[in-house]
């Protein structure tokens, strides 16, 4: 009877014993507390891209435990910089590449670029380089790059005051060889210093609000320094009054108070240098609800771009006595599905 | 019924008042009990180097429970218990409370089904539903009682169960054929209730339910059978919270007693299994962060028909994941933002003054009374091989424990010993394995002398060592050693000098785990001991009998760290208590 009894538990302990298990639950120690090493060398499988062509760049490199990652591509010409990260034992190739897209405008031209591999929290970083032999051309509505100059159907106005630049340039472009500069400086209290406008004709685009990008390049800073506040107005309208019925104003006729407009506003423009903004049309906010206040890209007839800024003369920035206003602007173009730096 | 109510306060102040120390009246329809205490301490800081802390503090309170019992009708008791609470240095109305401490309902439906109504205390399997000792009792022993029966008192904590309110049925059947007995046991409880999180954001908490049922059978004279069943929800419909939980337990069991001259064989095996889930209003699929886990136990138990001796022994297997909120809550959330009560910041650098010996001890209010849906926080050198009971998750194992009482009341001697391995590693495939060893000895000296006044002293240890192998970061030594000592001697008649110490030293390293709101470890605190507290008693306890007695103790207490930018802290208090049950 004992013997039996014994041999039952022992029994039951065994089965218990077989239950243990060789996974763990939460993250590894290794990983938390280990020390860091690389496993294998960094590797990129394309060293003369072609991203006309779309061809890609994959990396691969593994170490022993997972770190916070960074690849930062930099263009040497260009200055462009791409960004990816990852927080990984490895970084597989299947799943980390860059297609010649930036984080940062302006973008690559075909260039050298510099290769880095770093750690948030080791020393540790990996060189190389690679040389880009065809620009990654950008899917999208392309608005305006100005390499022809201001579009025919684009209306431009301007106030009369000092140092008005409303005109193309290429001293400075982000994309090709043209950008629209838009500033001066404004001789009396007024914030409104110019526009442009675009006639539109999205009805082939079947986005949603959601999935629609306004992308704009926007150049501020001279020698440095920005105006005080000054920013830029992105006016869309969904009008279908006809875009120039008023030949005496240098101003389309689709943005009045009656008609079905919505806004966005840049501000502050603040940055020296380039920078791509982009919004997402619902973003955008109703300026004058003529119509069903529902954005619909496919509807969208116009867009203007409006250069403001706060007056020397006001008593609130007496500083911008001193500067010009510079809100150039370049390369307007409309994506769908992501905005244009994550193409 | 209001003036009625009126009338029993008024006549309990008055009751007060006239410093009647006891009292108990009974008569067919309505009858009183309750409890008074007297409660002052005074603490003040030894460590020179804390020079922002008010060098000591004191406060203390008056309070009586006062217990209506009222039989409106035979069969049904309706009880009440009304607090009136007024601390020191209030004056008349200022600083006194008036409570509402429990009211509850029970009777008996044709002398056929119970039903209790109101506040309930519940206590079920020790798998499905069960409010396990907080940390540091040993064999619940006698060592400063007079702390840890306010404790218990305030905390409602009764027996192992847990104080709900809601609504309690049972009923039994007798048979004279194949089975003996059937009982059955139904509750139904709100834990907690729906309320405000967020007034600016109108945000709500959902209501809880735990409900349950207990079938118990009684097969033959030697066998009988259980069935236990609880489980926790949250109403998602009565909050605003995004997430609500559900955590049904269900647990069987089979119990085998075997009657011999002078002995009693008993062998109980059971198993059951968990399910936790989340359902969400938005985000998730149903089955995001669902925990399905089981358990199993083995227990024998031999004791002696005189009761002086007993012995069992098992065997535990308690899946990773297996999650039973009501058997797994703790007393204590070992949580930073459980304050403590005195000198809840200290040193001048005002940092927060972790848990000690002495506030596991003496303050009632890190205490919870409270469900929780996910597994609490512990402090790996109070508990680490069974920080949630029995119950606890990833554990597998065999204990011996049992006690021998000698036939001349010379000594009592409990001990208990278990070892216990994970089932899954954490952060490694190796796994922790917890040796634990305890034993407490009582001796009574004036039996060995034949001295008529009592004198008496205990001795308890308990040593939990956890390891773990591996490289140097998987590697886990923790030691941990709990030594009390309590000697008792009756000076005069009913006039007792106490002395006694507590010490926990705790060396080696561990890892603690840092949970999300889904109970999912997201990472481990590397953790590295040397700390000793200690808790010294001197006092005199005065006992008019078993429940009214005036005690006066000097404590001293405090953490020694050993680690660089971290406070020892030592502090000291004068203590006063004279409670009556009433």
């Amino acid at each position: 009877m004992t013997k039996n009894y014994i041999k039952c538990f022992i029994l039951i302990f065994l089965s218990f014993v077989a239950c243990t298990k060789d996974e763990f639950e939460g993250p590894s120690l290794q990983n938390l507390y280990g020390d860091f090493s690389i496993s294998s060398p960094f590797i990129i499988s394309n060293s003369t891209p072609n991203f006309t062509n779309n061809e890609t760049v994959k990396f691969f490199c593994d170490f022993n435990k997972s770190v916070d990652w960074k690849i930062t591509i930099k263009g040497l010409q260009t200055g462009s910089i791409k960004e990816i990260t990852g927080f990984s034992d490895i970084i597989d190739s299947n799943v980390v590449s860059w297609n010649g897209n930036t984080s940062k405008v302006p973008f690559f031209g075909e260039e050298t670029c510099a290769l880095e591999l770093s750690f948030l929290t080791e020393p540790d970083t990996l060189r190389d380089t690679l040389i880009i032999t065809g620009n990654k051309i950008y899917d999208g509505i392309l608005v305006a790059d100005f390499e022809n100059g201001i579009p025919q159907d684009a209306l431009v106005f301007h106030q009369f005051s000092m140092n008005m630049t409303f005109d193309t340039a290429s001293d400075d472009p982000l994309n090709g060889n043209s950008y629209f500069k838009m500033g001066g400086r404004m001789g009396w209290n007024e914030w409104f210093l110019g526009s442009i406008d675009f006639p539109l004709d999205m009805s082939s685009v079947n986005s949603s609000a959601e999935d629609f990008y306004i992308n704009l390049g926007v150049l501020s800073g001279i020698n440095g320094e920005v105006a005080s506040d000054q920013f830029i107005n992105i006016l869309i309208s969904e009008s279908n009054y006809p875009f120039n019925d008023d030949l005496s104003n240098n101003a389309s006729d689709v943005f009045q108070d009656t008609m079905e407009v919505y806004k966005y506003q840049i501000r502050p423009v603040d940055w020296v240098g380039w920078n791509m903004v982009s919004v997402r049309y619902d973003q955008f906010e109703v300026k004058s609800s003529g119509g069903n206040n529902i954005r619909q890209p496919k509807n969208i007839t116009a867009i203007k771009l409006q250069c403001q800024s706060c007056p020397g003369l006001s008593a609130n920035c007496p500083e911008n006595m001193g500067i010009d206003v510079r809100t150039d602007v370049d390369f307007l173009i409309f994506t769908e599905g992501a905005d244009i730096l994550n193409q | 019924m209001k003036n009625h109510f009126l009338k029993i306060l008024l006549f309990s102040i008055s009751v007060f008042q006239l410093e009647i120390i006891s009292f108990t009246q009974q008569n067919e329809k309505i009858w009183f009990d309750g409890l008074g205490r007297s409660y002052f301490s005074r603490d003040n800081v030894v460590s020179n180097g804390d020079t922002i802390s008010p060098n000591n503090m004191s406060g203390g309170y008056n309070l009586i429970d006062l217990n209506v019992h009222v039989n409106p009708i035979p069969n049904i008791e309706v009880f009440g218990q009304v607090r009136v609470q007024n601390q020191f240095g209030g004056f008349f109305g200022s600083g006194t409370q008036i409570d509402v401490r429990q009211l509850t309902a029970r009777g008996t439906f044709k002398n056929k089904i119970k039903f209790s109504v109101g506040d309930i205390y519940l206590k079920q399997n020790r798998f499905t539903l069960y409010n396990y000792d907080e940390d540091l009792n040993l064999y619940k022993s006698d060592f400063y009682n007079s702390y840890k029966s306010i404790i218990d008192y305030e905390n409602f904590y009764e027996e192992n169960r847990w104080r709900l309110q809601g609504l309690q049925v049972d009923f039994s059947y007798k048979f004279d054929r194949f089975i003996r007995t059937l009982e059955f046991d139904f509750f139904t409880t709100r834990p907690r209730g729906s309320s405000q999180i967020n007034s600016a954001l109108n945000t709500f908490q959902s209501d809880m339910l735990l409900s349950g049922a207990t079938i118990y059978s009684k097969i033959s004279n030697s066998i009988s059978a259980e069935l236990n069943y609880s489980t926790l929800n949250e109403l998602p419909n009565s909050g605003t919270q995004l997430k609500s939980v559900k955590n049904p337990v269900y647990q069987i069991g089979l119990i085998h007693n075997y009657n011999a001259k002078k002995f009693n064989f008993n062998s109980k095996i059971q198993a059951g299994f968990s399910e936790r889930s989340w359902s969400y209003k938005v985000g998730y699929d149903s089955i995001s962060h669902r925990k399905l886990g089981m358990f199993f136990e083995y227990k024998s138990e031999l004791s002696k028909m005189d009761t002086l001796f007993n012995i069992s022994w098992g065997s535990r297997y308690v899946d990773p994941n297996f999650r039973s909120s009501a058997a797994q809550s703790r007393r204590i959330d070992m949580t930073e933002s459980n304050l403590t009560t005195i000198y809840t910041t200290y040193s001048n650098d005002a940092v927060i003054r972790p848990i000690s010996v002495f506030d596991i001890i003496s303050d009632l209010n890190i205490y919870n009374q409270n469900i929780s849906p996910t597994l609490m926080n512990f402090n790996p050198i109070f508990s680490n091989a069974l920080p949630y009971g029995d119950a606890t998750p990833n554990r597998i194992g065999v204990f011996l424990k049992g006690f021998y009482k000698n036939k001349k009341k010379y000594f009592d001697i409990n001990f208990s010993t278990s070892f216990f391995s994970e089932v899954i590693g954490q952060g490694t495939s190796r796994k922790r394995t917890f040796l634990t060893f305890s034993q407490l000895t009582k001796v009574y000296l004036n039996e060995i002398f034949n001295h008529k006044k009592e004198f008496n002293f205990s001795l308890g240890y308990l040593n939990q060592i956890t390891n773990r192998e591996g490289d140097s970061i998987e590697f886990i030594n923790l030691n941990s050693n709990h030594i009390d000592f309590k000697m008792e001697k009756e000076l005069l008649d009913k006039v007792y000098f106490n002395f006694s110490t507590k010490r926990v030293k705790a060396l080696g390293n561990e890892y603690l785990t840092v949970r999300d709101g889904f109970d999912e470890i997201i990472t481990f605190q590397q953790v590295d001991y040397n700390r000793i507290d200690y808790l010294h008693a001197l006092g005199l306890k005065y006992q008019f009998k078993k429940d009214v007695y005036i005690d006066i103790q000097y404590n001293f207490w405090g953490s020694e760290f050993n680690r660089a930018n971290f406070y020892d802290f030592d502090f000291q208090r004068l203590l006063f208590i004279f409670s009556i049950k009433l």
